[in-house]
Formats: C-alpha cells, sequence, structure tokens
C-alpha cells in the first residue's frame, strides 16, 4: 500500500448543530486510484463525509487534505475542479436547457476552448452512451438517463477524483447494473479516485475497500471479503445480505455444503442463467 | 422455465399456495379498521380499459406514455408494478388519482369514472381516497413541523383539526414512528424516518388505496425490508389496497400478491410470482433484470426437477428449505424417516455433479 495519497482525513470532526455531532475524530485515508465504499446505516453520516472532501462542508476541527495540499478557504475552489460529485438525485444537478448545454456549462467554467469541450462532450458521452440524448431538456429523460448523463457532465470534466452520493438508488435494476459497470470501467482507467456513498451490496462488494460509519465514527475498515464475512458488522450498518448469498447461508444451516462450498456454489450456479453478475464480481476480486 | 409450465399444467400452483408460506405476513381480515375497507376483496376497485394517454396530446409535441393499458385490482390487494425507465410506470400512477385525464379509454377508481376530456372534474374525494407518495420524501414534507405535514392532508380534506391531529399521530404509529417526533422538523429526520414520515402525510388522509413511487430506493437494506413489512401490515390487516412502483422486484416478492409489469407504455404482464416466474424469459426483453430468487430457483430447478411442480418459494429460507426437501428425497424415494449424515453426502454428490 504504497500508493500516493489521493484525500485524507484527520482528526475530523463535524457538527450541523452543536449539540449532535455528525462526524467525531475521523481518520481515513484514500489511496490513488483505490475506490473506496462507505457504508451505515442512514444518518450515520455517510453523506457529510464525502462533503468535506470538496469543501461544501468544512470540518469543526481536524484536517482535511486532498492530493497532499490541505483545504483552506483559498485552495477550494481549485481543489473541486479536481473532485467530481454524481448525486443520488440527478435533478439536483441540472442547470442547461439541454444535456450538452449543461455538459458546456462546467466546461465554460474551466475556461476551455472550443474544440477541446466539444471534444470533451463527443467523447464522454459516447463512453456512457448518451451521445443521442445530448439535444434534449433533462426533464425529458427517464431517471436512468439522467443519472448517465450527470456521470458524463462530472467525468468531462477530468476530475481525478469522482464521488458517487448514493448514485445507484434511485435507479431502476438495468440502470443500477449499467452505472456499477462505469464505476468498474473508470476503476480499471486506473485514473480515477473512487469514493461511493452506497446501500448496494454489488456496489461494495466491488470496492476495494469498505469503510463503515457508525455514530460518527468509522466502525470498520475493510475488504468486502472481510467485511460480508462478519454477519454482526453487517446488522450494525443496516446490511441485509442479498437473496444468493441469504440462500446459500440458509442452505448451509441446513446442513447442504459448508458455507465455503455453498458460495462456490452459488457462482458455478450462475453460468446456467444469466448471473454472470456473480461471476464478474469474483472476477474483478481475483 | 419448462418445468414451471410443467407444474402449472398439473394445476398444483393454487392448492398449493397457501402451504407454501406465502402472506408470510398474516391475513387477518377480521381487523379491519375502515368499515368501507371491509367489503369483499374480490372487488374490482381500479379498472383500466383500453387506456391510453398522451403528454400534450394534439400539439405538435405530443408523446404517447402510455397505449391500450388494461388492469383490475382488486381490493386489499398489494400490488407490485415493475417497468424499465420510461415504461409509463410513473404516469400510471398519475392516472390512478386524476393528476392526468387519460386521453383514450377509460380509468376507473373506486366510484369514479375517468374520461378523456371530463371538464373540471371533481376530484377532492377522489384524493382522498387515493394517496400518492412521490419518489422524494423531501418533495412531501414542506412545513416546519411533522405534526404540521401529517396534519395538512386532513384539514385540506376538511376534517376538523382535532380529528386531524388525532389521525396524524395514529399515522405516525402505523409507520412505527415515535411520537417525540411530531415537533421535529421534516428535513432534519434522517433518511429512513423521514420516508416513513411522507408515508405517514399521505395515511394520515385516510387512503383507500395508497400508491407509492419507489418508496425503499434511498434506504439501507434492513431499513427497506421493515417498510416493506409495515405496507404488508397495513394491506393485510387495514385491508388497503396498495400500489408500489419498485425496481427491486426481489425485495417485494415475498409479499406482493400481484404483479404488473410495463414495457413501452402497455401492460404486458399482470399476474403472480408464479406467473412472472414462468415468463422469466421475457424479463429480459422488458427492460427488468431477472430478479435473483428466480434466477437461483430456475439454477436448481435445472439441477433437481423435482423442484419444477412446486410454487416460487417467496423468501430464501422457504427457498432453502425446498431444496433441502427436494435433496432429501432424491436421497431416499423410499424412506421418509433420514438422518442427517446421509443427507450430508448426498448433497455432498449433487454438489459435485454440477
Amino acid at each position: 500500500m504504497t500508493r500516493e495519497t489521493a484525500a485524507e482525513l484527520s482528526g475530523v470532526d463535524f457538527a450541523y448543530e452543536k449539540e449532535e455531532p455528525v462526524l467525531r475524530d475521523v481518520h481515513l485515508r484514500v489511496g490513488r486510484g483505490e475506490w473506496v465504499a462507505i457504508v451505515g446505516t442512514s444518518g450515520c453520516g455517510k453523506s457529510t463525509l464525502v462533503r468535506l472532501f470538496n469543501a461544501l462542508l468544512r470540518p469543526d476541527s481536524g484536517t482535511v487534505s486532498v492530493f497532499g495540499e490541505e483545504l483552506t478557504e483559498h485552495n477550494a475552489p481549485l481543489v473541486r475542479s479536481r473532485i467530481g460529485m454524481v448525486f443520488q438525485n440527478p435533478d439536483n444537478q441540472f442547470i442547461g436547457e439541454t444535456v450538452e448545454e449543461d455538459m458546456a456549462f462546467g466546461l465554460e467554467g474551466l475556461g476551455l476552448a472550443r474544440e477541446e469541450m466539444e471534444r470533451r462532450i463527443a467523447s464522454y458521452s459516447d463512453k456512457l452512451d448518451v451521445s443521442a440524448l445530448l439535444p434534449r431538456h433533462p426533464g425529458e429523460l427517464s431517471g436512468g438517463q439522467k443519472q448517465r448523463c450527470a456521470v458524463a457532465a462530472c467525468l468531462t470534466m477530468e476530475p481525478e477524483i469522482v464521488v458517487f452520493d448514493e448514485a445507484t438508488s434511485m435507479q431502476d435494476e438495468r440502470s443500477r447494473l449499467e452505472l456499477l459497470t462505469v464505476i468498474r470501467g473508470m476503476k480499471n482507467h486506473g485514473g480515477y479516485t473512487i469514493l461511493s456513498v452506497t446501500h448496494d451490496v454489488d456496489e461494495m462488494l466491488a470496492a476495494d475497500r469498505i469503510v463503515a460509519l457508525k455514530e460518527g465514527k468509522i466502525c470498520a475498515d475493510r475488504t468486502p471479503d472481510e467485511f460480508f464475512a462478519d454477519p454482526g458488522l453487517l446488522r450494525s450498518c443496516g446490511i441485509e445480505l442479498p437473496f444468493r448469498m441469504e440462500l446459500a447461508r440458509q442452505l448451509s444451516a441446513l446442513g447442504l455444503c459448508d458455507a465455503e462450498g455453498e458460495y462456490g456454489d452459488a457462482a458455478e450456479a450462475g453460468r446456467f442463467g444469466s448471473g454472470s453478475e456473480v461471476d464478474q464480481r469474483r472476477g474483478t476480486r481475483s | 422455465m419448462r418445468g414451471w409450465i410443467k407444474r402449472r399444467a398439473a394445476g398444483k400452483r393454487n392448492s398449493e399456495k397457501r402451504l407454501d408460506g406465502r402472506n408470510p405476513v398474516g391475513v387477518a381480515p377480521d381487523s379491519v379498521s375502515c368499515p368501507q375497507m371491509a367489503a369483499d376483496r374480490s372487488e374490482t376497485v381500479i379498472e383500466l380499459t383500453d387506456t391510453d394517454y398522451t403528454y400534450q396530446a394534439g400539439s405538435p409535441f405530443a408523446a404517447a406514455a402510455l397505449y391500450g393499458v388494461n388492469i383490475r385490482i382488486r381490493r386489499g390487494t398489494l400490488v407490485g408494478i415493475a417497468g424499465g425507465t420510461g415504461s409509463g410506470k410513473s404516469t400510471l400512477l398519475q392516472l390512478l388519482n386524476g393528476l392526468l385525464l387519460p386521453t383514450g379509454g377509460s380509468v376507473r377508481v373506486l366510484d369514479h369514472m375517468l374520461v378523456p376530456g371530463l371538464h373540471k372534474p371533481k376530484l377532492n374525494a377522489l384524493r382522498r381516497r387515493v394517496g400518492l407518495s412521490f419518489q422524494f420524501p423531501e418533495q412531501h414534507l414542506f412545513e416546519d413541523t411533522v405534526e404540521k405535514d401529517l396534519m395538512f392532508g386532513p384539514l385540506n380534506f376538511g376534517i376538523p383539526r382535532e380529528q386531524a391531529q388525532a389521525q396524524a399521530v395514529e399515522a405516525l404509529h402505523a409507520m412505527k414512528l415515535d411520537e417525540s417526533l411530531l415537533k421535529r422538523h421534516p428535513l432534519t429526520l434522517s433518511g429512513g424516518q423521514m420516508r416513513k414520515a411522507a408515508i405517514a402525510s399521505v395515511l394520515a388522509a385516510g387512503p383507500e388505496i395508497l400508491m407509492l413511487d419507489e418508496p425503499t430506493a434511498t434506504l439501507d437494506s434492513a431499513a427497506r425490508r421493515e417498510l416493506i413489512l409495515l405496507l404488508a401490515r397495513l394491506c393485510r390487516e387495514e385491508g388497503r389496497t396498495i400500489l408500489v412502483v419498485t425496481h427491486r422486484i426481489e425485495e417485494l416478492l415475498e409479499v406482493a400478491d400481484e404483479w404488473i409489469v410495463m414495457h413501452e407504455g402497455r401492460a404486458v404482464f399482470q399476474g403472480d410470482a408464479d406467473e412472472l416466474g414462468d415468463r422469466a424469459d421475457e424479463l429480459d426483453r422488458w427492460g427488468i433484470a431477472v430478479p435473483e430468487p428466480l434466477k437461483c430457483w430456475a439454477e436448481w430447478t435445472a439441477r433437481l426437477p423435482q423442484l419444477a411442480a412446486l410454487p416460487l418459494p417467496r423468501t430464501a429460507q422457504e427457498m432453502a428449505r425446498r431444496i433441502a426437501e427436494a435433496v432429501h428425497q432424491s436421497a431416499n424415494p423410499s424412506s421418509s424417516e433420514e438422518e442427517a449424515g446421509d443427507l450430508g453426502r448426498l448433497e455432498a454428490s449433487v454438489c459435485a455433479t454440477n
């Protein structure tokens, strides 16, 4: 783990209201190119935590640094241009009259030449399969389409850190898997450090590390394998096993194969149908 | 999938259903809180007949959202509505409480008939009986205390203040929220509480039909399950008709009586989870990912063909039990008494062959 540090919180405390601290003495280091999933029950401070990284919020004490530079009022705008955010509700981040205009809005802010803006819009909308949507009004799009456009708009800014704040939670099953594939692709690309605040088990399993928050503190920082092997921890984080894992657990409780065998079994069974998600998941981890 | 067709042909479906852990939340038809809800469960409360809806009909920007939709929904059932993005699910909900009027065919909800071009229909009475909870809870909550938010609906429908207050408290309890939240500002609640408060604000007006658009989307998985069980209770114990638009079929599978699948503006499927399982091959074409329970069951049915005769188990626990029984039987077709050791050995061989 000699990765360069992309973002770091040290000794961070934060409260919206004095008597109700949201984060307490949080230490977290995220390496460049890493994908870290931030999990925990609703209201545990996950979204607050990621908002500290781009200075949308400022800590009451402790420091936030991004690429080795401590965030201050002066450098916050510069740092923000290196961090992209994708939110849960894409409606909250559309500004333009058309998707294209919306993407251009951010790029104009960077003071780019027109050709470069056009190149980036074409390139990223192609990558996210939204080229056909460019002339449309954001209001005409479905939720999944909006979210893909939001990701494309975020990536045109060519950020080094991308924060997904429950970005898949409003998506239908298919769009969710599509978006997951996009995030996986970004991870494989290697140029992005990814923070994803999520309740989605597939997203957690695809990450390099899972950081769990409870009552404002980090209560676990583990690999997905370790994390999902701890039922008590899962329960305290409000995470239920997905159906396939739960079935495997129930079968093993009935004495059919040991847990290890069942997991292998379930993954193998994926070959019969379109359960490729499991294989893919295993693939990314091995 | 072929197995399920066989099972249906054998006519086992209905007779097995009740034995099979269906309605795990428990049907309690006697404890009905609202007299008009005590009516026959076979009564159709929602009926769409050849319903069309076109946005901005008659203008150059016309965009059809629903085509020839035919749907019947019975009182006191919990209905899951699935469909890909842009399939017409949200348009459907908006037709059902008169936010939109059909541009073709008809929509009957309770005793209100909605037809195209209805001039200034009086829909207040309908909207009191049909509650809609939007996708984002914060869009419901606009007052400065939870109590005011919960009372807003009842007061708006002309219910006296004192009774409105009582209904607010009752709704809060129905969603298992603490009374201490009444004085809180809605936007200071946690995501899960906010969602429940939003649903409570709809419930407070006492709707017979409750429609929810992606009610669990932003919750953690334990909170999602808790909410689903609360909805099932509202349906089973209070006899409310509940429609839930969801993109997670699997989390509603345990409690839904019926499913409707929307695809490109058409209702392409209406039936129970067993029938949905039979048509799992088509889900992909309808823009829906095949839910994990259907996948797992299909995989196990391919290994243990005798499972094909059974209805789709609605929970992981139930599925595991069925699989264990099937393994048990194939180990020992003649004897019904079996020891765990033999079971384990046989299962090892099942695993090995796969």
